[in-house]
Order: C-alpha cells, then structure tokens, then sequence
C-alpha cells in the first residue's frame, strides 16, 4: 500500500511524515489547554488515536499533515500540512505550534513551504484554513500568510471562521508574495529578529 | 511506510485497511452492534478511526487487517493484533462487520491473526480485551482456548474483561482443532 511521505526543507526546518518518536511531543500539546482550539485537551487514548489518524490521513488521502523538525538539532516545533478528514467541506492547510516553539516564525515558515508545495507539486488551486474565532494568534497567521476571511465558504460545523488562501496566481511574484518572503528571511536572519510579532 | 502483509486462509484474505472499506466500516461503527467497541460513532469519527486503524500499522509495525472474503473480495470484518495507547497488552482484536455473523468467519481470522503474532511477530502470549455484556466477543475468545484473566478498567472504554489465550507452546502441543 504504502506511499512514502515526502520530505520539504526551509532554511530552518525539515518537514517530515509522523514518526513514533515524535509522538511524546504531539501528546505533550494535545493534552494541553494548548490545544483548546483544536478539539482538545485530549485524554491519552484520543491523542495517540489522533496520532495515528494522522498518519492514516496520508495513506488515505495522498497527503497530510508533516512533523516540523529543526535543521540542525532535528528537535520538533509542530506540525503542519493538509488535512481533510471526513465532514471538512474542503482541503485545509492546517498548523500547530508547540507552546515552547512559539515566536520564533516557524509555523510561518512551515505553512508557506507547504502551501508551495501543495500548490506546485499537486496541482491544489486553493485552499482553506478552519480557525476558531478565538483564536487570534492562528488568525493572524492566516492573515500574515495573505489568506482573508471567506463569509460564503461552508463552515465544518458553524463554530469555526473560513480563511482562504491567496491562490497560485496571486502567490506568483506578487507583493504579497514578497511580503511573505521577506517575512520569514527576518526571522531566519539571526541579527534581524522581528519584535513584538505575532506568537506563532 | 511499511508494507502491510497480506494472510490466506480456506475463506479469507486479511489485508492492510483502506478508505475502500470505508462503506461497512461506518455502517458497523453507527450501529448498536458497536457500543462494545467505542461506538456507535458518526461518520467522521468513523474515519478517523479507520484511519487510525492504518496509522496504527505505522507506528507499532502491526495491526488490524481488513478480512475480506476470498471469493467476493468483500470487507466482513477488521481483525488483528491491536494495541493503541493504555492498552494492558497487546491483544488480538476483532470487529465483524453487519450481516456475516454466524459463520465462523472472526475465528477463522482470530486464528490466522494469533499465529501471525506467535509466528511472525514473535508473541509469547497474547490477551483479547471483550467488554462484559459482549457475550458473542466472549464466546468468540472461549472458542479459541482463551481463558478468563482478570478485569482492566481503561480510560475510555471502561472496565473490560481480559481473555489470554493459549501460549504458542499450548498450540502446538494440542493443535489449534484442539480449541476449535
């Protein structure tokens, strides 16, 4: 069956497909207050069943949700991807953070290598972020990441808000584009650290 | 990812689970058949168990197969070695799906599934959790020479009865007919 999950690299990190090993550190959020946002705390048993949903998730669907590993000590920050379980009205990019890896650019930097890739590699001509309204750090990723507030997309269940990702041609050499570019080089750039930026 | 086996018996094809079972799967998990296993369960939280059921094989390198009939190809049942977090052991676990009871199909598959996990994966025992008031589960456990070892209470599914089956020793000496 299997199809092996393919790795991306950014300046900082290494996306990978879900590994036992890294498990402790999925669980470690979703158990927390952390993942309010996400349909959590999670007892152990539904987050070890998440866990592998999320790697069945790859199986199933051709794509999914990747480990986002540092470069250079291979620790983990998160995790992000795409994701489009059963009743999602459309394919999500999606992201977690842990608690410690926050403020530092890495969800920016792993959701805009992953757009990249899903837009050029597999042909998506868009995509949809669902986010509790409550969830202001998440929603201003979106924002920073060029996506805005869709009004007529379906909803997963009416309690989530719909953002929507700039398409292909909007991301091919526009400002905006460049914007995001030049965003995430400040945070790679050790001597031009953004402050006071949004928690991510 | 690695590759998931596939196993033959007289009847039988048990191979890795996929979305094409998706149908029977869900029909099983929202009926009241269920309630002994987690359910019933919606839609979604039927796919997202049939895609633990595949991330399950990832992360442990075993799992449940989907049991199909060999002549129709079609998916009876989700059976196999089984041992998601807080579980006491691992286990030999078994769901037949609506309409193929009866038929000795879940101990056919059960026993292939044993000696996979005595053969293959090098088991020296192996228990099958059955919640009480699952009085075919339990029948099902009894037929294969399982006996009753004590109660575990977990998280989510509550208190549940252990069933250790025989060692691989037991079975060779007796013959698996021995129990059947």
């Amino acid at each position: 069956m299997p199809q092996n999950i393919p790795v991306i690299e950014t300046k900082r990190l290494v996306l990978r497909g879900p590994e036992a090993e890294d498990y402790p550190d999925f669980k470690a959020t979703f158990t927390s207050y952390r993942a309010r946002f996400m349909g959590g705390p999670l007892n152990a048993y539904e987050s070890w069943m998440l866990y592998a949903a999320e790697i069945g998730h790859w199986e199933i669907r051709g794509y999914g949700m990747w480990m986002i590993h540092d470069k250079i000590t291979d620790e983990t920050y998160g995790m992000a991807g795409g994701w489009m379980p059963a009743k999602w009205p459309e394919k999500e990019l999606a992201w977690v953070i842990w608690p410690d890896a926050a403020g530092h650019g890495y969800a920016l930097e792993a959701v805009d290598a992953a757009r990249r890739f899903f837009y050029s590699e597999r042909e998506w001509d868009t995509a949809v972020s669902y986010i509790d309204p409550k969830n202001l750090d998440s929603i201003r990723l979106a924002e920073r990441l060029g996506a805005t507030k869709d009004k007529t997309a379906p909803t997963i269940d009416g309690s989530d808000a719909v953002y929507r990702h700039p398409s292909p041609a909007e991301l091919n050499g526009t400002q905006l584009a460049h914007g995001i570019e030049m965003e995430i080089s400040h945070y790679q750039d050790p001597l031009f650290k953004p402050k006071g930026w949004a928690i991510d | 990812m690695p590759v998931i086996p596939t196993l033959e018996t007289d009847r039988l094809i048990l191979r890795g689970p996929s979305m094409d079972d998706f149908e029977p799967f869900a029909a099983f998990y929202a009926s009241d058949r269920a309630k002994f296993v987690g359910g019933p369960l919606d839609k979604e939280g039927s796919w997202r168990m049939l895609a633990m059921e595949i991330g399950h094989w990832m992360l442990k390198g075993y799992g449940r197969w989907t049991v199909a009939l060999k002549d129709t190809t079609e998916p009876i049942g989700m059976i196999g070695p089984f041992c998601p977090h807080g579980w006491p052991e691992p286990e030999i676990g078994w769901d037949l799906f609506n309409g193929y009871e009866g038929k000795g199909f879940a101990t056919e598959a059960a026993v292939a599934s044993r000696d996979y996990a005595y053969d293959i994966l090098g088991w020296d025992t192996a228990i099958s959790l059955v919640k009480y008031g699952n009085d075919k589960s339990a029948a099902l456990a009894l037929r294969l020479g399982a006996k009753p070892d004590g109660d575990f209470t977990h998280d989510r599914h509550g208190l549940m009865q252990v069933y250790r089956h025989p060692a691989p020793q037991e079975l060779t000496d007796g013959g698996i007919e021995a129990y059947s």
